[in-house]
């Protein structure tokens, strides 16, 4: 991590690093909550409705979702560490279970966010955080 | 009814998506042609909400049931999201959220259609 800062959570103000959450940033929050809906409706009724099918990918997909809301919320208010943070938890998660449900599909019978590298929602949770963690970086550097 | 309420939901978010890229190649922002097309979307979503939830227990229980009804009942909360963050930012990048939701819009109600022809019982 970087030095801390001393605002950490306070919304940056005028003369700091630009907000995350206008111009492109907004299409950025968009693609975020939309994931965020996605995910968390549905894993919210699949621990419902049929949790006993697939513990673990369920829990993950719940995982998924609420880092999903947490990355949405910081990117709209401009809160670059929280930002950065659950973007960076989220590109790990989708390697990490990407890759583990190639190689034990077992514990992944039902498609979940991150399975198979998000490829049942068109590989968007591969892209996007890579795509989050440029446009925070980018925006910290004077255009 | 909940097959062709959704092709019709999607026939006008397939509008809803073209005429927002237009807007965001001529850099447009959104105007009462535009609302409209979301409102009539909008309000196709709330029918197939109401509709996916009535008949949410006819879907076969070993299936996708939960992604049925949390589409359904989550779907609706675009158009409104959708369009307060265009009317808010005043950039082209407003219709660039719009194209994003329209074509969220036509691909999960695409899915609820799929999900009901597959495991679906009238």
């Amino acid at each position: 991590m970087a030095a801390p800062e001393p605002t950490r959570t306070a919304p940056v103000v005028d003369g700091a690093a630009p907000p995350t959450g206008a111009g492109p940033g907004r299409l950025i929050v968009a693609l975020y909550a939309v994931l965020a809906l996605a995910a968390t409706g549905r894993s919210v009724l699949q621990i419902m409705e049929y949790f006993d099918r697939a513990p673990v990918a369920y829990l993950l997909s719940a995982v998924a979702a609420l880092i999903y809301i947490v990355a949405t919320f910081a990117l709209a208010t401009s809160r670059r560490a929280l930002a950065t943070g659950a973007i960076s938890i989220e590109l790990a998660g989708v390697l990490v279970v990407g890759l583990a449900s190639y190689v034990v599909p077992d514990a992944f019978p039902d498609k979940t966010v991150w399975s198979h590298f998000g490829s049942g929602y068109g590989y968007v949770p591969l892209i996007l955080p890579i795509v989050g963690l440029w446009w925070l970086r980018r925006g910290t550097h004077p255009r | 009814m909940l097959i062709p309420v959704s092709i019709g939901v999607i026939a006008l978010s397939v509008a809803w998506l073209l005429l927002s890229a237009v807007f965001a190649l001529r850099g447009k922002l959104i105007n009462d042609a535009l609302l409209a097309l979301t409102v009539l979307t909008e309000i196709g979503l709330i029918v197939l909400a109401v509709l996916s939830a009535k008949n949410f227990r006819g879907i076969d229980p070993s299936s996708e049931g939960a992604t049925f009804l949390a589409y359904a009942l989550s779907l609706p909360v675009v158009p409104i999201f959708a369009t307060l963050l265009a009317i808010r930012e005043k950039t082209r990048w407003a219709m660039g959220v719009m194209v994003v939701a329209a074509f969220t819009v036509a691909v999960m109600t695409s899915r609820i259609a799929q999900i009901w022809n597959l495991y679906g019982r009238a």
